[in-house]
């Protein structure tokens, strides 16, 4: 190569080389501005994907709130248990471990299996893991003993949520089941995956209400879930814990139940089908509602056998329905105050009106004939008269001649055909027959029997134990209605309003009070049979709802070969007379006379509520 | 007895530096592995003894014994092939008394030799017949590689071959007609030549997001690595997503990520400024060495160098698709940090000599 050459190479080399590094410089620029973007511009964005990988935060269950009577007393309550929890990262050799806990405690079979099948995963993942559930107090004692040798293994706390009166507040109080985690309020504070590794409160896991208050409150029952913060590596084994924010356990419901009206409810009716609700005039809150069939609710919340579950759900009398608000029965006679004050209202009748009772209402249209109980003939009487002895045919009469819309339109002031609880589950409005609602429920129209058949209530008016119970609050509130509630809390925010009736004033109300006392107390009186028993001045009102309607007596003593065709027994009933405090009503299913069958129940739990 | 230590201060300071920030780098990467460190530790002190070994001869004695080189990289590399244990499904390894050695690593030194030492004296540009021969033995040694399997080392070896083919004067008629074919044929190239694997790490590349937990996992958790770093890190041996182990390959392809995690963006301008120092001035030494052959060698040297350490970061920071290529300097291997202080011996070697010029 000749000089020129040489400096031609060296150009060509320069200028090439010089393109080669511009490129590694351009490259260099391009990853500077990138590193830039990455580290600097979009900082937030990765600073909080490396935390949300880095972190993992486990919901910590709260306990829920107790469920107290009126008297601050526990109804329902969180127990207690221990299980025998481990931690497997720190045990070398699973065989030993479990023979030394054998030496002290007794392990079957499917408690080891199972614990040896979870081991692995949960070693590597650095979870607990439970070796022996619900320890009893002696094998409690004998581990602690023994405690300082396993520090892989401890005594774990776990609550189960129990009911003092197992069977007794069953309805109202409902009980507790397992929850999914998407049908809880919180899940989005949580990974989803999370709730696998949450730290349960109780021995059931995840829990919220099923039924009744538990139910209906379960929000607040609830509290609010608390947060274990754990650093994870890439494989999601826990590294350490990084913070812990302790869970807000839910609040207290006082509710206006009492335990021991409660508990008188219960034993009253004993084996008997039926419901009681008794409610405190003054404010509205329900403090004794009771039905029978029960069941019991912490076999509900904490395991109940397979066998035991079918015999409920497959008993003919239905243990889990609710008589108290969805049982629809005939209110039969205890309508009687409300016809009388529709007839007084609606200027039918005056007080001294007197209506001749023969022992049977002839319906003028068709000559059908409608019976009294038992035929007896009153003779001429008035509506007093007629509420004490409960005389059909005076209220067939009084029946006879409203006219069906407005009748249905008293019945429903107060408070039949809707719901009249604030805070009761799963309530049934009961029906007040309308000829629209007969025409497009059953396609036929209106008789002028079935508006008489009304006057006595019976046909196709149906009604629900609460609604007679808070019926019975309206009239022994002369005429002011309140809503019933379970929740002592609704209390101030209970609404009370004014039943509008023009021509009946406190004289009138002051008179029905004065008929309904006389029911238990003259002679005549169907409830008479409590007269002897009570200590303070009680009104009520009997009646007796029959389930098939029948043409004459000799009838139902045929049919009364079944008990299940057997009328039912209603009471209603408010004292003292005076100052009302507390209604009651009482129904027990086949029990035939609601004087001296549900009188009696009705009187005792009057009388444990005004006991000082 | 030595007259003179030819030694150029900048190279000898620039790569020094970098070697020490890359031990550094690696005791944390390896989470305080002290006997990892240990062993890295003497490959730096052993590189840089063969670094001022290698920086003393004449170049010449390179360019005779370039064929030679060449040669016996290539049987120890068929030997690591034929007769090597097999490693990751790999067979590119000779166990020497404990150590392994990895003779591929030496091909990026030993073929820019010998194609320098080859086209030197040729008339520019760069006639036909002598593109062929050049582009046969690049074939050669990248085949060697590739066949590895090592598609990073076996591109970069070629990549520092052609690097010296254009250096010394490869036609642009050539070039240009070589960029048309790959462009025309690169679908052929994508559907039949490219193992599923490989075309999964482009495709990851531009949607990494499409497969969080398969392909995408590591760009995205590197990316997470280097983005929370933020301007200052978190702090020497404080990275959650190295230590974590959310970040794969920390020790090596992935190390740069540690870096980034934990010293910030002001590591990675440290790092890009170490880096820039030594390419422009090994730049420098290339462009005022005294004859055609040592420009070649050390452009050859240096540019591959510097595509080594770019496709590294674009790879780490999601810029091109994941291949297997260490960082210079950072990742973890002895014998690609000994062939890394062998090269630039030899381009001090190069450019500390004068020129003897017969009368």
């Amino acid at each position: 190569m000749d000089f020129n050459e040489r400096q031609l190479e060296r150009q060509s080399f320069t200028q090439r080389s010089l393109l080669v590094t511009s490129l590694l410089v351009i490259f260099i620029v391009v990853i500077l501005f990138r590193t830039f973007s990455l580290q600097i511009s979009n900082f937030t964005e990765f600073d909080k994907a490396s935390l949300n990988n880095r972190t993992y935060s486990v919901p910590v269950q709260p306990l829920r709130g107790k469920i107290l009577d009126r008297n601050g007393e526990v109804i329902s309550e969180n127990i207690a248990t221990f299980d025998l929890v481990t931690t497997p990262r720190d045990i070398k050799n699973v065989d030993e471990f479990l023979k030394k806990i054998e030496n002290i405690l007794d392990l079957d079979k499917d408690e080891i299996d199972l614990y040896i099948k979870n081991f692995n995963s949960k070693a590597f993942f650095n979870r607990e893991l439970v070796l022996k559930k619900n320890l009893s107090e002696i094998e409690i004692a004998r581990f602690e003993v023994r405690g300082f040798e396993h520090k892989e293994a401890f005594v774990g706390k776990r609550f189960r949520r129990v009911s003092r009166y197992d069977e007794i507040f069953s309805h109202v109080l409902g009980y507790t089941g397992g929850a999914g985690e998407n049908n809880l309020d919180e899940q989005n504070r949580f990974r989803s995956n999370s709730w696998r590794d949450a730290v349960f409160s109780y021995a059931n896991g995840l829990i919220e209400g099923k039924a009744g208050l538990e139910k209906t409150y379960n929000q607040s029952l609830t509290g609010t879930f608390g947060i274990k913060q754990f650093e994870v590596d890439a494989r999601g084994r826990l590294v350490k814990e990084l913070s812990y924010t302790p869970p807000i356990n839910g609040e207290n419901i006082l509710t206006t139940l009492d335990i021991d009206a409660q508990k008188v409810a219960a034993n009253q009716l004993g084996k008997r089908k039926g419901s009681i609700v008794a409610v405190d005039v003054e404010t509205g809150g329900i403090v004794a509602i009771y039905s029978y069939p029960t069941f019991s609710v912490n076999k509900m919340a904490n395991g109940i056998s397979q066998s035991d579950y079918d015999d409920l759900i497959n008993d003919p009398d239905k243990p889990f329905f609710d008589r108290s608000v969805a049982g629809r029965y005939p209110p039969a006679s205890t309508i009687k105050p409300l016809m009388g004050i529709h007839a007084l209202n609606r200027g039918q009748i005056s007080w001294t009106t007197k209506i001749n009772d023969p022992g049977f209402f002839e319906l003028p249209e068709d000559g059908r004939i409608f019976r009294s109980w038992g035929e007896i003939a009153h003779g001429l009487i008035n509506l007093n008269q007629a509420l004490i002895r409960s005389s059909n045919t005076y209220f067939f009469d009084l029946a006879y001649n409203s006219g069906i819309n407005e009748l249905a339109d008293d019945i429903e002031k107060f408070g039949f055909g809707s719901t009249v609880c604030m805070d009761c589950i799963l309530e049934d409005e009961g029906l007040v027959p309308r000829p629209q609602w007969k025409m497009n429920n059953l396609n036929f129209g209106w008789f002028k029997g079935d508006t008489v058949n009304i006057g006595v209530g019976q046909g196709y008016i149906s009604t629900t134990p609460i609604q007679l119970a808070h019926y019975t609050a309206v009239l022994a509130n002369k005429g002011t209605k309140k809503p019933l509630f379970l929740n002592n809390s609704l209390s101030e925010k209970i609404q009370s309003s004014e039943i509008q009736l023009e021509n009946f004033n406190q004289q009138d109300w002051s008179l029905l009070h004065k008929a309904m006392e006389s029911v238990v107390e003259s002679d005549y009186g169907t409830a008479r049979r409590i007269r002897d028993q009570k200590d303070f001045p009680i009104a009520a009102k009997t009646g007796t709802g029959e389930i098939i309607s029948l043409d004459s007596r000799e009838e139902y003593e045929r049919i009364r070969e079944d008990q299940g065709l057997r009328d039912h027994a209603i009471i209603v009933a408010f004292a003292p007379v005076e100052k009302p405090k507390y209604a009651v009503s009482v129904i027990i299913e086949n029990g035939e006379s609601g004087g001296s069958v549900a009188g009696p129940v009705a009187l005792r739990i009057l009388k444990e509520l005004l006991k000082e | 007895m030595i007259k003179k230590i030819y030694l150029d201060p900048y190279i000898f300071i620039g790569i020094s530096l970098l070697a020490m920030v890359g031990v550094l780098i690696l005791f944390s990467a390896s989470e305080g592995d002290t006997t990892i460190v240990f062993k890295q530790s003497i490959y730096v002190v052993l590189g840089l003894i063969l670094f001022l070994f290698v920086s003393q001869p004449d170049p010449d004695i390179y360019r005779r014994f370039s064929p030679l080189i060449l040669f016996v990289t290539l049987v120890l590399v068929f030997i690591a092939y034929f007769f090597g244990p097999e490693i990751n499904g790999a067979r590119r390894w000779i166990r020497l008394f404990g150590f392994s050695f990895q003779p591929s690593e030496l091909l990026k030194i030993s073929l820019p030799l010998f194609l320098a030492s080859f086209l030197f004296n040729k008339k520019l540009p760069i006639n036909a017949k002598q593109t062929a021969i050049s582009i046969f033995f690049i074939l050669v040694c990248f085949l060697s590689v590739y066949i590895q399997p090592d598609l990073g080392t076996g591109l970069l070896i070629a990549a520092s071959g052609f690097l010296v083919l254009f250096l010394a004067g490869l036609s642009w008629v050539f070039i240009g007609i070589t960029i048309a074919t790959i462009l025309i044929f690169s679908p052929f190239i994508w559907n039949n030549l490219l193992e599923p694997f490989q075309r999964d790490r482009i495709w990851t590349l531009f949607n990494p997001e499409s497969d969080p937990y398969g392909s995408g996992w590591n760009i995205i958790q590197s990316k997470i690595a280097i983005g929370s770093g933020g301007f200052f890190g978190k702090g020497y041996g404080e990275g959650s997503q190295t230590h974590l182990n959310f970040l794969p390959e920390t020790q090596t392809d992935f190390i740069f990520s540690v870096l980034a995690e934990e010293f910030g963006f002001i590591g990675v301008l440290l790092l890009l400024f170490l880096y820039t120092f030594v390419l422009l001035r090994t730049f420098y030494l290339a462009v005022n060495a005294r004859d055609r052959f040592c420009r070649l060698v050390i452009g050859g040297f240096i540019f591959t160098f510097g595509f080594n350490v770019m496709i590294n970061l674009a790879m780490v920071i999601g810029l091109i698709p994941v291949v297997g290529m260490p960082l210079p300097f950072f990742s973890r291997g002895g014998t690609s940090l000994l062939s890394i202080f062998l090269m630039f011996g030899i381009i001090t070697s190069m450019s500390t000599h004068k020129k003897f010029i017969p009368k």
